[in-house]
């Protein structure tokens, strides 16, 4: 049972519980990477083609990759001993490029269904691998698969884009990511001029926190919820309206759709906006501060509820997904950061939630709300209102000035969410199904390699930043593929009178010499063994087993496994102690064998 | 939070046990949810609310898919564990993490050995097992299952606490003075002097063995006897230790002193009401023993009661045990022969057993011949196209037709009814033999046979209460006792140490330095040597106290699973560095004069299999059957070794030591056993 669902799986006897577990967890997630929560998705698609996809999902897990990958469910990348590390490092430097551009916020580069540079922790790259496995397979350069839009009007064709849903954990885990942020703004290139305001608005939570989240990397776990919790408010306005004061020159790269024709009306929104917002910030701020309350975010009911808007959004969308402006309804993270989006939209769903947000907002408050915090999404709102609607700005200036802010935004924000709970359909679900917080896949394919990136949800909408990444990368990555192309052999490593498995936990990547004959049965059985054994061991580092054919060592670090076993030393023996038995000189052999491939157990 | 069920398919419980922690939880779910004053379900009625879905499901993945599930675990960690024997369920729970699917499968095996021992050839018809395990009368019922929980909780205790029953090995204590004479005794006075008397009444001791506490002091048998398998002699030793139930802690004290802490460890482990509780000594335990209750759920309190009264009421402590052992004779193999145990305690901790063969054993083996046979045509009819069985079918019918009319004759003349068997008997006779006879319409014949046969045979071999007949008579029983306690009566002390440090670890460290722990196995005797691992509070072990002692024990613990787990796949040598220190674990095969013969690639077993040991599945047996195949004409020993080292000794030397100590204690198990 999970998310008041029943999962069934069933898999032969030879799979231990914990994997069976594990792949039924990753399906799962893989499922609502693409999809989104389960229950909606299942109201917005039809059954036959979600069972289309399932099935794809569940070959992806099952397929293709050898069986000791399914033991250690981890990545398959370059084999790095065949090729020159220049290249592993010019791949790990395009990626930091493409960085550059605060939209993205991580990615990674595939040749050939498999890694060969990623900065996206190992389960995310695995979802992220599906897709580009998939259109790979169809060698198609615009793959069209679940609801995803080729960018229109891009410069080049073999780029594409599609939604995906993240968790808050795994969005927090890439937010988190120590990025330098000077070398961001420093090193990008020149982006097109901007009114000095508007840059205002393009800053987004999602820029700043690199920066506020350095104190959060020192927390040892954290996790979304106790992470965006144990931020308070104040840090994030406060370092929100620092940097506006302190860094103008920021770049305001994600500034969007210059050909579109409100630009300049978006800029007016922008310059109220801005202000608004801002003044809004140090109210609030200073609201909290002599409210004397030490607010406790409840970012669950936040995140869900930026769902349920979602939610209702998606299937009366209007086109949203042709044009993405759903994606622009974000997480509770972004909030801030979709004035900048919404200024432009003239899309009527938008205006509509918006309207009903302006119109309700003095419907009753829920009583359970009157003493909840004010979270991100109701600001959000009350942004977003503010910026569109002249009612709106006129409220939240009679807020301003009556100090009252903080109610009627809370005010707004339930009496919208409100609204939107009895408009959507879907019934009321879990926290958990719906605290996915929808993003963008950004793919530029040459030939067999691809750059997969995962995006703000606006990314493909503003043209100067996918034009930045796509120009950043492309010459790069062409010179990265033709490498690739004449210095993969794509065979095994050298042979030798031995097989090894080496497993690097913290990048879940595995090496080995296997070639899938069927002798090698024998040692992925034994690895299999041994390696269930070290997840329940602890404290286990190393362990030797044999039997009547073979001997298999296995040694492990908080980083790593390694199995190793030697052919040919089929001397009979009595199974008795002996210390001058073959298999008890494994370790020796493997530490000396293994150096040549890079494998270090010294 | 640890139960056991069995139960029949229509899910009427056969047999429960529980721990106190378990019925708590059970009594709180369905015990709150009355508020309007009624009273609380019965324990059982809730049992059956709690089970009912398992069991529905069970069956009726049966019916449909013809499999079921072994075994599942909720999202609140509790593990079930479920097998099915004929038509009896049994289902293990664990709801403390403190036992893994393994355990509770070997629990299971264990409860189904026990009614083995218990029951004999009743367990062989469905019907007849289910009204003997839980009979109408609630008494009668009370007093059974009271008994068998006893026996488990024993068998937990003892898995828990001694190495022995952790490996399914018998521990000897290693005097080979003593034991000879104590061997040598049992033969020539003890048991020709018993087999010779008069009171006998037709009974033979065959068997005769002197437990100290766990560990056996000496062994005898008498010369035609069938050899006693492992796996029945450590069932009896549970049982004789859950009769008398001693304590290893209890004895470094003076006696006045030792019979204080007995009542005292009754608190913990369930004292036991049993038909043989009133001997002189354990009956004034049981009335020290009185507090225990104290903490025990006021029903179960009250079922204690009654079980007293009725204990109390059955006079006759001389009463033997009917218990049903395996028995390779001349004539055959037989798995369930009916014999009579008797277990007289010299002393706290010391217990003489006596296992004699009853007078008409015969007719068991004949019973069992029948069984077969039927069993067979049973399962022939099942599956074979007709014509073929009758073909393949004809001659056995034929004997058995012959046999079993000559069978019936000779109970004509004994006080056994038969008229059910005669009735039924007839009925297939008249079916099988008229024409197109045996065909599947013939199974339903052959289901009948068997239970009538069941049922003679439990007329024949269970013990009626209070009946005097077939047995030793009680002065002899007495006689047998002062004997060897007068033997024994100046080492008794010394045996109590003894058992207790039967080989110490200092005696090892000179030559291995750097060893901590080891266990050293002969499979093809089941038996063990091993240092002692006392945690009593009292014994000071060379580990000492606290924390040390206790992880190397779990330690010691979980390595045996590990081992189990591989060996189960195939792998019969396993080292492993976990973080101070080092284990090995070798199986090897050797012949009688300690030739090392060469491995072979054992099987690979299925998850699912029966547990791997010796007590309720012998897995080593057929294991050494299964190496004798390509080793014919030489007799095959089979050696574990188990080896605990600091991590910080080189890997050379710690298999340096392994091969050394392998080599030296190979000696001490050539005493020999009989």
């Amino acid at each position: 049972m999970k998310e008041h669902f029943l999962w069934a799986l069933s898999c032969s006897v030879d799979i231990p519980d914990v994997s069976v577990c594990a792949l039924l967890d990753q399906l799962i997630s893989l499922f609502c990477f693409y999809n989104g929560p389960v229950r909606q998705s299942y109201l917005r698609h039809n059954r036959s083609d979600l069972a289309r996809h399932w099935a794809r999902y569940l070959t992806h897990l099952q397929g293709g990759s050898s069986e000791l990958h399914h033991i250690f469910s981890c990545l398959r990348t370059i084999d790095s001993t065949n090729i020159d590390p220049l290249l592993l490092l010019k791949a790990a430097l395009i990626l930091q490029a493409c960085q550059r551009c605060p939209l993205v916020l991580a990615g990674c580069i595939l040749y050939r269904g498999r890694v060969v540079s990623t900065q996206m922790p190992p389960d995310l790259t695995v979802k992220v691998m599906v897709h580009e496995t998939e259109s790979y397979q169809q060698q198609d350069p615009r793959p069209v698969a679940n609801g995803m839009n080729g960018v229109s009007g891009t410069p080049s064709s073999s780029t594409g884009a599609t939604p995906v849903f993240l968790t808050p954990a795994e969005l927090q885990a890439l937010r988190c990511h120590p990025v330098d942020k000077k070398c961001r703004s420093h090193c990008a290139p020149q982006p097109p001029p901007r009114p000095r305001k508007s840059r205002l608005l393009s800053r987004t939570l999602s820029d700043t926190p690199p920066d506020e989240l350095d104190i959060v990397n020192l927390d040892p776990a954290p996790t979304p919820s106790s992470c965006r919790s144990s931020l308070s408010d104040e840090s994030c306005y406060s370092a929100c309206l620092s940097s506006e004061a302190t860094t103008p020159q920021l770049s305001p790269v994600h500034q969007s759709e210059i050909s579109c024709p409100a630009d300049a009306k978006s800029y007016d929104h922008g310059l109220s906006n801005g202000i608004s917002a801002c003044k809004l910030k140090e109210e609030v701020v200073m609201g909290k501060v002599a409210n004397g309350c030490n607010k406790k975010m409840d970012i669950r009911t936040s995140q869900s509820e930026t769902e349920a808007r979602d939610a209702f959004i998606l299937p009366n969308g209007n086109g949203c997904h042709a044009n993405g402006h759903h994606l622009d309804q974000p997480g509770a993270t972004d909030c801030l950061s979709d004035q900048s989006s919404c200024d432009e939209q003239s899309d009527s769903s938008c205006r509509r939630s918006l309207s009903n947000g302006a119109e309700t907002p003095r419907k009753a408050v829920l009583p359970e709300n009157g003493e909840m915090k004010r979270t991100k999404t109701s600001i959000g709102t009350g942004h977003v209102g503010d910026s569109e609607m002249p009612t709106h700005t006129k409220n939240g200036c009679r807020n301003g000035t009556e100090g009252l802010e903080e109610r009627e935004t809370k005010e707004n924000g339930t009496g919208r969410r409100q609204d939107e709970r009895e408009e959507s359909s879907s019934p009321s679900s879990s926290s958990e199904e719906e605290a996915l917080v929808p993003m963008a896949l950004y793919q530029h394919r040459v030939r067999a390699l691809v750059l997969a990136l995962l995006v703000e949800p606006h990314f493909h909408t503003d043209q100067a930043a996918v034009e930045e990444v796509y120009h950043s990368s492309m010459a790069s990555l062409n010179g990265l593929e033709a490498h690739l192309r004449t210095s993969t052999p794509g065979g095994p490593g050298p042979h030798g009178p031995y097989t090894f498995a080496h497993y690097d936990c913290i990048q879940n990547t595995l090496t080995s010499n296997l070639s899938g004959a069927p002798q090698e049965r024998s040692f992925v059985r034994a690895t299999a063994l041994l390696h269930s054994n070290f997840s329940q061991t602890q404290t286990l580092q190393e362990a030797i087993v044999r039997n009547a054919g073979a001997a298999v060592y296995a040694t492990r670090s908080t980083a790593q496994e390694t199995y190793f076993l030697q052919h040919a030393t089929a001397v009979r023996n009595s199974g008795i102690p002996n210390h001058q038995d073959s298999a008890f000189s494994l370790p020796s052999k493997a530490r000396h064998r293994l150096l040549k491939h890079g494998v270090n157990l010294l | 939070m640890k139960c056991l069920l069995v139960t029949s398919e229509s899910a009427e419980v056969l047999f429960y046990w529980t721990d106190p922690e378990f019925q708590l939880r059970v009594q709180e779910q369905y015990g709150a949810a009355r508020e309007d004053g009624e009273a609380a379900p019965a324990f059982e009625d809730s049992l059956n609310t709690l089970f009912a879905p398992i069991i529905i499901s069970c069956s009726t993945l049966v019916d449909r898919l013809g499999d079921s599930y072994t075994s599942f675990s909720t999202e609140n960690k509790d593990t079930y564990v479920l097998h099915q024997f004929e038509e009896c369920l049994y289902i293990a729970v664990n709801g403390d993490g403190e036992e893994d699917e393994d355990d509770l499968k070997r629990r299971i095996y264990v409860m189904k050995k026990m009614t083995d021992v218990l029951f004999g050839m009743v367990t062989l018809s469905s019907d007849l097992l289910k009204k003997e395990l839980r009979p109408q009368d609630s008494e009668q019922r009370r007093a059974l299952w009271r008994h068998l929980q006893g026996l488990l909780e024993t068998y937990s205790r003892l898995r828990e606490q001694d190495q022995s029953f952790l490996v399914e090995a018998v521990e000897r204590l290693i005097h080979p003075t003593l034991c000879e004479q104590c061997i040598e005794f049992l033969e020539r006075r003890l048991v020709a002097q018993l087999n010779s008397s008069t009171e006998r009444q037709g009974e033979e001791v065959q068997h005769a063995f002197i437990l100290v506490h766990t560990k056996l002091l000496a062994f005898y048998s008498s010369r035609n006897a069938s050899t006693l398998s492992s796996s029945d002699l450590l069932t009896l030793m549970g049982m004789v230790l859950h009769l008398h139930p001693s304590s290893p802690d209890i004895d470094e004290s003076s006696p006045e002193d030792v019979r204080d802490t007995t009542a005292g460890s009754d608190v913990f482990y369930t004292p036991e009401a049993s038909p043989t509780h009133h001997h002189t000594e354990s009956s004034r335990i049981e009335t020290e023993a009185a507090p225990i209750f104290q903490f025990v759920d006021p029903d179960i309190q009250m079922a204690e009661d009654s079980l007293q009264t009725l204990q109390s009421c059955r006079p006759d402590p001389a009463q033997p045990i009917r218990v049903f052992l395996e028995s390779t004779l001349k004539e055959g193999f037989y798995p369930m022969m009916p014999h009579s145990m008797y277990t007289l305690p010299l002393w706290p901790g010391i217990t003489l057993v006596l296992l004699t063969k009853i007078p008409n054993s015969h007719v068991a083996m004949s019973i069992y011949h029948f069984l077969e046979t039927v069993a067979k045509l049973e399962k022939r009819l099942n599956e074979g196209p007709e014509g073929a069985v009758s073909h393949r079918g004809h001659t056995p019918i034929q004997e058995l037709r012959s046999k079993m009319d000559k069978f019936l004759r000779s109970l004509a003349n004994t006080h056994i009814q038969t008229s059910q068997l005669q009735k039924v008997w007839a009925e297939f006779k008249a079916r099988a033999f008229s024409r197109g006879g045996l065909s599947k319409e013939l199974v339903p014949d052959c289901r009948r046979l068997r239970n009538a046969l069941c049922v003679i045979f439990r007329q024949c071999f269970f013990l009626p209460e209070n009946s005097s007949t077939h047995r030793l008579s009680p002065t002899l029983q007495e006689r047998a006792r002062t004997m060897v306690q007068d033997k024994l009566v100046d080492w008794k002390d010394f045996l109590l140490v003894k058992s207790k440090r039967n080989i110490t670890m200092v005696s090892y460290l000179e030559e291995f330095p750097g060893l901590v722990h080891f266990i050293y196995v002969d499979r093809a005797a089941g038996q063990m040597i091993a240092p002692s691992l006392s945690m009593a509070d009292r014994a000071s072990a060379e580990l000492g106290k606290g924390p040390l002692a206790l992880y190397i024990k779990s330690k010691v613990w979980s390595l045996v699973g590990t081992a189990r787990r591989y060996l189960q796949k195939g792998y019969t040598t396993v080292t492993q560095r976990d973080g101070d220190y080092y284990y090995c674990y070798f199986l090897w095969f050797e012949n009688e004069t300690g030739y090392k013969l060469e491995v072979v690639d054992i099987p690979t077993l299925p998850d699912d299999s029966a547990p791997i040991g010796m007590l309720a599945w012998d897995y080593y047996r057929k294991l050494l059957r299964y190496y004798s195949k390509s080793h014919s004409g030489e007799v095959v020993k089979c050696y574990e070794l188990l080896t605990v080292h600091l991590g910080v000794i080189p890997s050379d030397y710690v298999l340096q030591h392994c091969s050394q100590l392998a080599r030296k204690l190979w000696e001490p198990s050539r005493i020999p056993l009989l």
